[in-house]
């Protein structure tokens, strides 16, 4: 029996058919009745300014307009890890897209109508754009009161200054570390801003029932954390929980852009003043450019220091983070990103600040890989130049440094089992890593690029899932869960786990998308860790079933429990072999004994996960101490590029990429997140291209000219590899996998062009016309 | 998105209605074809018309066809027409090309080659294989007929010479009688269908006195145009090496490329010479037999 | 308003439309067909792609009453009584993650395999390269469709 059934195989996704034949329900896909209102909102046009007035007497008397809002209606701040956001802009706007006047309607066309009769009146203010430009002594305070803003307490923001949050490093003796190098290296990187693009935009719909109800669906990475700040944000009304319900259909691509409350508090608001009546509000894709959470802009200063054997001796790494105009979620990126911004290294003289700064930008946010591919990209292209240096192939010099199993990380903890020189080495061995290719074209030029990468959950140290679990009749299962599956295949991969524990098939367990008021806490589905932990929750109810089916049995038949097993939905025993009970007959209507009474009644269990070694208390000045963050995926990546040498064109030939997922519960769904995830990290630094005016707003909000890629842009080929060095806390052994495929692209393309033609491109993206006009600089300073 | 302007709706069925429905409108009325620009133009708040004259009934407007030693391409003939049209492939190679990089099959499937004209957007990938083949734009209104040769057709970017009471019913031109082929060159910003950064059609004739070249720039100027001056210092000539650099530094006086948010003026222009060296090759190649892929001739 | 006539997945359907009233809309608010999604509302993306007269279109992009006496399909008119074996083929190779591109590529894959039944990879590539879909990389799409295609032609 030591051969899983279900777990490690590619089971086929218990969504798919839903979704294939149409029958899958996204939030816009509900029918909400005739007391269905629509909401449409002003946004700011200006990036810095107060509001002078709002003039709503015209639209209020145009046809359908059932009322209009503004921020004097909802007072109130609100925000995850900080408090400094508000439903309606107060009296100033921060940036060019952010929500002002809310009108709601009885059709979208009225509401829309309506709107274009608005009439506001700012007054601008100097606006910054720039991240760098915001730390100077004269930079306008985009938030005077900063220092009154409720935030957890792991956080460090500056009063007087733009710098909401700042996390430093301070490890062994820099300054010796760089005076025993052989060489030092020191650059400059810059990553701009991304867009999460997921095909569904942002919605959500709320309803303020008159028994004091309000009920909002939401397309959501989070329902129960909506739950908490709309009842935090409300309160004022008398709202507490249990008067609050979310409900997440199904998702159409999160990212992280779907993760926490952006948009969604304004209908919930809306609603609370529109008792009895429900009412929408729907993202269009321009709003959801400029209006939901972006990936932070980053400005990263490393400087690092090696011996002539190749042994890193110190780093001193500075992230100026671009964090927008609200950084209530975003300060976290730039919070993990400080812990972790050594890379999977083992360096022991260690110097890195990560600073939070506010900006006139739309807010940052979370986006997949949580400002990793940020760090990663400036991170791994300086290792590749430093190895350089020394004469040391990339590779080799990645080799001698990867962080291994006990070593310490940046803040002192221990680092965690992984497979990260396993990962190396079946890279090399697949991309032909020591095989030089020539390109027999002329005009073309080969190279290949090599990057290693890690991430760590950034998660409170409490952060927790629980799950219930219950049969029916027919012996298949209930699964009820709060997580969110958002394509990455999660409700397929905790059936699989119940069924392992309970040999019903996945196919026969049914999960579906959470009602907080039904399904039990979830924190969030984010940080690529619910696999790991709401799979340990479903593990347990699935064993807390189990006992209880065990017991039963027990109980009526005498066999003790240890010689118990379930297979095939039944109840066997190994001492006596033709002992088989199926649970159809008994885990919803007991067992019936020889007097005629039943034992039993029907089984429902349950199971709870939190870490409980995890810990934010280390020192503010060194991050030393405490256990921020519960463990590391780590994994390595590399790519063939082909570059046309006049045009600048890129092709990527080959891509191969590791990840040490722990236990693939699913491999054909960790090889459909190396998949996906690459091509989603080759889009950022090969096509993607976010453009501000120099007034802050968005100069390409659509698909037009935000290109994401196409089935005509995919590599030739891709290779995915798992590797599995077990993570001893997670359900069989499994961590999460689902934003580290992402963080290994940029850096394999920054490495492969300078392999291929010499040059070093230090700033994101490197489109084909970067690489063109870069090649012609260099052939004219000839 | 919803459309806040309210307009009427006309579906005429045939010419004398569309024709009267046009001359009672005039700028107040919006032609509907395929409707892929026009419907974008109502949502941005671009165009608000009292009328929009449906002519995709009309039933003396044609599709695609073979009009003698013309080919005649129907107001209502869409990218998907042109593509499956059975002699586009072998007898206009340059038209068929250009049609294959339209934005993709979604939108091929209804967006009409006349009303890419008549958007005049700078990026257009009709006109400039309009050009290389000299064609007409013949119109209509109730006062008569027009023919209007291509060349002055594009006024400015999004300006046409058609009047207000006027539709285009078509465009034709003549297919050369010497043996000729031709090269659709288009810049994207990656691998997926885009719109032209800069585009390059190249028409190659086999004339008795030697080669005969035409040239025409998209997407680098505020109009598409013909490249005059290339096309003369090649006239009748076999390409080489030098001829090739020689061209290559003419195309800076053949056009005007600007920096917007797509592309730089720098790369754009260097990329039209790139464009204009590979396409000439391909077209050579071609001219003699050889079977040559153009989709991905600048790499990627 | 006016009303028209046409034809949805098989069924006769009459409805009062106003010439500004977009036909992802009027299939989606008033007619039950919740599977065409609008991802950008510009024809950008493909996930608003329905069948009409047998072509796959945009239908953000088509006035409603541009399609009187004109016969439409989504997925829901693909779906009814059995799914196709395309269908299957998606489910069995896990072709999709959030499912929200999948009834614009399965319209759009339908077209292609009744114009093209035996594509190749870079047939299909070209044909789906409207269809934007930012969880899946594309790949197990494609083995879905070859699977089917090669099938049949073995």
């Amino acid at each position: 029996m030591s051969e899983h059934r279900f777990v490690g195989k590619s089971v086929v996704r218990i969504d798919g058919k839903e979704k294939i034949s149409g029958a899958a329900l996204f939030t816009d896909d509900i029918d909400f009745g005739a007391s269905l209102l629509h909401a449409e909102i002003i946004s700011s046009t200006e990036a810095h300014a107060l509001i002078k007035n709002i003039d709503i007497s015209e639209a209020s008397k145009a046809k359908d307009v059932v009322q209009i809002f503004t921020g004097k209606d909802f007072p109130f701040k609100f925000g995850l890890y900080m408090k400094d956001r508000h439903i309606l802009a107060q009296e100033k706007v921060r940036f060019v897209g952010e929500q002002v006047v809310a009108v709601v309607a009885r059709s979208p066309q009225a509401a829309k109508k309506a709107a274009k009769l608005v009439k506001i009146d700012y007054e601008p203010l100097p606006a910054v754009t720039d991240q760098l430009a915001a730390l100077k002594d004269d930079s306008k305070l985009l938030h005077p009161d900063l220092a009154d803003y409720p935030h957890v307490p792991w956080f460090f923001p500056k009063a007087g200054s733009n710098i909401a949050h700042w996390r430093k490093i301070r490890k062994g003796e820099p300054d010796k570390g760089f005076a025993e190098a052989d060489y030092i290296l020191e650059d400059t990187y810059e990553v701009p801003r991304y867009a999460h693009c997921a095909l569904e935009t942002h919605v959500a719909v709320a309803k303020y029932d008159y028994s004091g109800r309000l009920t909002v669906w939401s397309s959501s990475q989070s329902p129960h954390t909506q739950r908490n700040l709309f009842a935090e944000a409300l309160s004022s009304l008398g709202l507490t929980h249990k008067d609050v319900r979310v409900i997440a259909p199904h998702v159409g691509g999160g990212f992280g852009g779907k993760a926490g409350v952006t948009m969604e508090i304004i209908p919930a608001a809306l609603a609370t003043k529109l008792q009895g009546y429900t009412v929408k509000l729907r993202w269009s894709r321009e709003q959801e450019f400029m209006n939901t959470y972006q990936r932070l802009g980053l400005v990263a200063k490393i400087k690092m220091g090696a011996k002539k054997d190749g042994t890193i001796t110190a780093i001193d790494h500075k992230l100026y983070w671009d964090a927008g105009a609200y950084v209530e979620y975003g300060a976290n990126v730039v919070n993990a990103t400080g812990l972790s911004a050594i890379g999977p290294y083992r360096i022991s003289n260690i110097s890195i600040d990560s600073i939070c700064i506010y900006t006139n930008l739309p807010p940052g946010g979370p986006y997949r890989g949580f400002g990793y591919s940020e760090f990663l990209f400036g991170l791994e292209s300086h290792i590749n130049r430093l190895s350089q240096k020394l004469n040391i192939d990339p590779v080799e010099f990645r080799r001698i440094n990867a962080i291994k199993e006990g070593d310490e990380t940046a803040y002192g903890a221990e680092m965690n089992p992984n497979g990260l020189h396993q990962a190396i080495e079946e890279v090399a061995r697949e991309i032909e890593w020591d095989k030089k290719i020539e390109s027999s074209d002329p005009k073309k030029a080969i190279g290949k690029g090599f990057a290693i990468f890690w991430k760590a959950p950034a998660m409170p140290p409490n952060a927790s899932s629980s799950a219930f679990l219950k049969f029916n009749e027919d012996a298949s299962i209930n699964l009820l869960i709060s997580g969110m599956d958002i394509g990455q295949g999660y409700q397929t991969v905790m059936a699989q786990i119940a069924a392992e524990v309970l040999s019903v098939p996945p196919s026969k367990i049914r999960v579906e998308t959470p009602d907080t008021d039904r399904n039990p806490y979830e924190w969030q589905t984010v940080a690529s860790h619910v696999t790991w932990s709401c799979g340990n929750a479903v593990k347990r109810a699935a064993l807390d079933a189990r006992e209880q089916i065990f017991s039963l049995i027990e109980r009526v038949f005498h066999f003790p429990q240890d010689s118990l097993y379930l297979e095939d939905e039944a109840v066997k025993c190994l001492t006596k072999k033709d002992f088989s009970l199926p649970l159809k007959d008994f885990v919803v209507n007991g067992i019936m004994t020889e007097d005629g009474t039943f034992k039993g009644g029907p089984i429902n269990a349950r199971g709870v996960f939190m870490p409980e070694f995890s810990s934010t208390q280390g020192d503010p000045e060194t991050s030393q101490g405490g256990h921020p963050n519960v463990h590391y995926t780590v994994g390595a990546g590399a790519l063939i590029l082909e570059i046309d040498k006049e045009t600048g064109k890129m092709r990527v030939l080959k891509a191969a990429e590791a990840i040490d997922a722990g236990k693939a519960l699913n491999p054909d769904l960790v090889r459909g997140q190396i998949t996906g995830g690459l091509l989603q990290g080759l889009a950022t630094v090969l096509y993607e291209d976010m453009r501000f005016d120099d007034k802050g707003r968005m100069l390409n909000p659509t698909f037009t000219d935000y290109k994401i890629p196409t089935s005509m842009d995919v590599p030739d080929e891709v290779i995915p590899i798992i590797i599995e060095v077990p993570q001893p806390d997670g359900p069989y052994g499994a961590r999460g996998v689902g934003e580290h495929t992402m963080l290994p692209a940029a850096p394999m393309i920054a490495n492969a062009l300078e392999d291929a033609l010499g040059i070093r491109i230090k700033t994101m993206p490197i489109t084909a016309e970067k690489v063109a006009l870069t090649l012609l600089q260099k052939s004219e300073e000839k | 998105m919803s459309i806040t302007h309210e307009f009427n709706y006309f579906r005429p069925d045939n010419l004398t209605e569309a024709l009267k429905l046009l001359a009672q409108y005039r700028e107040k009325g919006e032609i509907l074809a395929g409707g892929t620009d026009h419907v974008v133009n109502m949502k941005d708040d671009l165009i608000s018309p009292e009328a929009v004259i449906d002519i995709k009934r009309v039933k003396e407007l044609k599709t695609i066809e073979v009009q003698g030693n013309r080919l005649f391409i129907g107001a209502k003939t869409t990218f998907t027409d042109i593509l499956n049209f059975q002699a586009a492939k072998e007898s206009f190679l340059l038209l068929w090309e250009a049609a294959r990089t339209v934005a993709s099959v979604g939108i091929r499937n209804r967006a009409t080659l006349i009303g890419n004209i008549c958007s005049a957007v700078p990026c257009m990938d009709s006109a400039p294989v309009l050009l290389c083949y000299d064609a007409t734009v013949h119109t209509l209104s109730k006062a008569g007929e027009r023919d209007i040769p291509i060349r002055e057709w594009f006024l400015a970017p999004r300006k046409t010479a058609l009047k207000p009471e006027e539709l285009v019913r078509g465009v034709s031109f003549i297919l050369p009688e010497e043996k000729h082929t031709g090269c659709y060159v288009k810049l994207g910003r990656y691998g997926g269908e885009d719109l032209a950064q800069a585009g390059l059609a190249i028409l190659m004739l086999q004339k008795e006195n030697g080669f005969a070249y035409r040239f025409a720039f998209t997407s680098v100027g505020p109009v598409p145009s013909r490249a005059a001056k290339i096309e003369e210092l090649l006239a009748g000539k076999e390409l080489n090496d030098e001829l090739i650099r020689q061209a290559k530094k003419l195309v800076e006086e053949e056009i005007s490329p600007i920096t917007d948010i797509r592309s730089s003026r720098e790369y754009r222009m260097h990329i039209c010479k790139v464009m204009l060296e590979r396409g000439l090759l391909v077209c050579r190649d071609r001219l003699q037999g050889k079977s040559v892929e153009s989709l991905r001739i600048l790499g990627g | 308003m006016r009303e028209i006539t046409f034809i949805l997945n098989g069924e006769t359907r009459s409805v009062n439309v106003e010439p500004n009233e977009i036909l992802l809309d009027l299939l989606r608010d008033k007619l039950g067909a919740k599977s065409p999604k609008c991802g950008c509302d510009r024809g950008d993306c493909g996930a608003c792609a329905v069948l009409l007269n047998g072509r796959s279109v945009r239908s953000c992009l088509i006035y409603a009453i541009e399609v009187e006496g004109m016969e439409i399909i989504t997925l829901e008119g693909i779906s009814r009584n059995k799914l196709s074996e395309l269908q299957e083929s998606f489910i069995a190779f896990n072709s999709f993650q959030c499912g929200y591109c999948a009834p614009g590529v399965i319209i759009t894959t339908t077209e292609l395999l009744q114009q093209n039944p035996h594509p190749d990879l870079e047939e299909i590539k070209e044909a789906l390269s409207g269809n934007l879909c930012r969880c899946t990389g594309y790949k197990p799409i494609f083995d879905a469709i070859l699977a089917v295609t090669e099938k049949e032609e073995k």
